[in-house]
């Protein structure tokens, strides 16, 4: 079973399953701090800027919803739905059962999971007011994260789909050394 | 009450879905590969459609002697394909598409310049990422055998194999859209005619002219090659992607002489003056006379109504994809502001584009 591409924020935080509100709340602010103090020492490219932006934007997602016990139980349930749909999928699809209804059922699932924890309640937790104390952020923060965080998301969406099964065709025998002379032979050919 | 006919599925030959397939394949044509197979494909077999009917002409192959529709045809008609092929016009539901055709119909499409099929031909076979790198590498080979032509056609290929993951809704081919990177380049109004990208140092314009009609990618990779290479890596890309350019060049000669002409009569204001006309009325005279949008319509090939600055770099940007990389704004009066064409003069890649005159 693979639990990679779904954002784990307990991991995120360096925290276990069971840890206390107090808990999250030192981790966060210990990590946002040696956060901040980096993007003091760093020339800012803006690679560089993503890449902080996001990461600043994760922190806060992971204060936001793990010190709150409703969010955090959300979480942990839709996370560990949506690794049990990929894994069901993919024992269903071994067994060349007809998958097509759980391969709907997990997209679903991921595209909601994907949405739902990694942009709409980390733009959420950039208006919390104690994320914005601990991580300066503001309006200007969250334009630049909307455009971070979609790109994020479907990157994420891509290469949880590389892993999984194919469905919308037969799954492909790729001879390298043959693609590497067609790639040759569509170069040397000018055209139709 | 509406009167209900039974339809029944008329019967279509085996020969005929190969024909259709391969046709659709060899054309590297993904819409009409997909109609194939979908739930009303006339070729089904529970389909009332009619598939030898003009209706569905576009379907059938229109040149049975093409050596490219041979190759698919021959490809369709191995026994493990067409069984699959038949199990999936058979059955209900998404049909599962043989991976041998797709890529089949990818490398087709790559080598009609359907590069937006060819993208999500060789995603759907996830090897897209891959493929792009082996059109670099073989890139890179023609440039160190100074195969320049072949080495812009790889180039070329490679880049337009790129994918926007972003995209809404769904991810899709990043196509070439020079109309919106042109505006993005001159989004700033250059504060010194210095700051405008056609003025900038030859390195430097060489590298975001490689970025621009590329990719930063693309260009990043050519950083390591000397810099004649480099320019001559683009000349063969502008004229590549541009057959026109030629006609562009003569209508920038234009637009530099009018430039000229209009700067001479800055030179020499006393030829113009007019005794006992006020200020005012030598500033309205001669605003009359120099018809500044004159310059970018003379630059585009025709003039667009009340057209601003960006309307016709748009334009000039679709026509001429290079165009952008030797033009500036220019603001010439209170309301007016204009594109004007700059260069740098003993520019390489300026006398080379034939774009400097005497």
């Amino acid at each position: 079973m693979s639990d990679s591409g779904y954002i784990n924020y307990f991991e995120l935080l360096g925290l276990e399953a069971e840890a206390k509100p107090g808990e999250v709340r030192n981790a966060y602010k210990k990590l946002m701090k040696g956060l901040v103090g980096d993007i003091a020492q760093t020339q800012i490219t803006p690679d560089r800027r993503d890449q902080f932006l996001l990461k600043m934007a994760q922190l806060n997602a992971g204060f936001y919803i793990l010190r709150d016990k409703e969010r955090r139980a959300k979480f942990a349930e839709d996370r560990a739905r949506v690794i049990d749909l990929e894994a069901r999928w993919r024992e269903a699809g071994e067994r060349g059962e007809n998958v097509e209804a759980l391969r709907r059922e997990y997209d679903g699932a991921l595209k909601h999971f994907l949405a739902t924890y990694m942009e709409e309640l980390i733009l959420e937790a950039g208006r919390d007011a104690e994320c914005v104390e601990a991580s300066h952020w503001d309006p200007s923060h969250e334009r630049h994260a909307s455009r971070v965080l979609r790109h994020y998301r479907q990157r994420q969406y891509n290469e949880i789909h590389e892993r999984l099964p194919f469905y919308e065709i037969t799954k492909p025998v790729i001879d390298w050394d043959e693609r590497a002379r067609a790639a040759a032979a569509l170069v040397a050919s000018k055209g139709a | 009450m509406a009167s209900t006919a039974t339809l029944n599925p008329v019967p279509v030959s085996q020969d005929t879905v190969d024909a259709c397939i391969a046709w659709a394949v060899s054309r590297g044509d993904m819409v009409n590969f997909r109609f194939c197979f979908i739930s009303y494909s006339p070729l089904r077999s529970d389909s009332t459609e009619d598939v030898s009917t003009p209706k569905y002409s576009y379907l059938r192959p229109a040149d049975e002697n093409d050596p490219h529709y041979r190759e698919a045809l021959e490809l369709v008609q191995r026994p493990e394909i067409r069984d699959h092929v038949s199990a999936q016009l058979s059955k209900k539901g998404q049909a599962q598409l043989p991976w041998e055709l797709v890529l089949k119909l990818a490398d087709n499409a790559v080598r009609l310049n359907k590069m937006t099929t060819a993208a999500q031909a060789y995603e759907l076979l996830r090897i897209r990422r891959r493929m792009m790198e082996l059109f670099y590498v073989e890139g890179d080979r023609a440039l160190d055998d100074n195969r320049i032509d072949d080495a812009v056609r790889a180039y070329a290929k490679a880049t337009a194999l790129g994918y926007d993951y972003a995209a809404f809704p769904e991810p899709l081919p990043a196509v070439p859209n020079y109309q919106t990177r042109a505006l993005m380049m001159h989004a700033i109004y250059p504060q010194k005619p210095e700051d405008c990208i056609a003025l900038q140092p030859p390195d430097t314009h060489l590298r975001a002219a490689l970025g621009y009609l590329l990719s930063d990618e693309a260009a990043a990779r050519l950083d390591s090659r000397p810099a004649p290479t480099r320019v001559a890596f683009l000349e063969t890309l502008v004229r590549t992607l541009d057959p026109e350019w030629d006609a562009f060049a003569k209508r920038y000669h234009e637009a530099c002489d009018m430039i000229l002409k209009y700067g001479d009569k800055n030179k020499n204001p006393e030829q113009d003056a007019d005794d006992g006309a006020s200020l005012a009325e030598e500033i309205e005279k001669a605003q009359k006379e120099r018809d500044w949008n004159a310059i970018p319509a003379t630059l585009l090939g025709r003039p667009i109504d009340s057209g601003a600055w960006w309307q016709y770099l748009k334009e000039l940007a679709y026509q001429h994809p290079a165009a952008p990389l030797f033009i500036s704004r220019q603001i010439v009066s209170r309301d007016v502001e204009i594109l004007m064409p700059r260069y740098v003069k003993n520019s390489e890649i300026v006398q080379r584009l034939g774009l400097a005159i005497d």
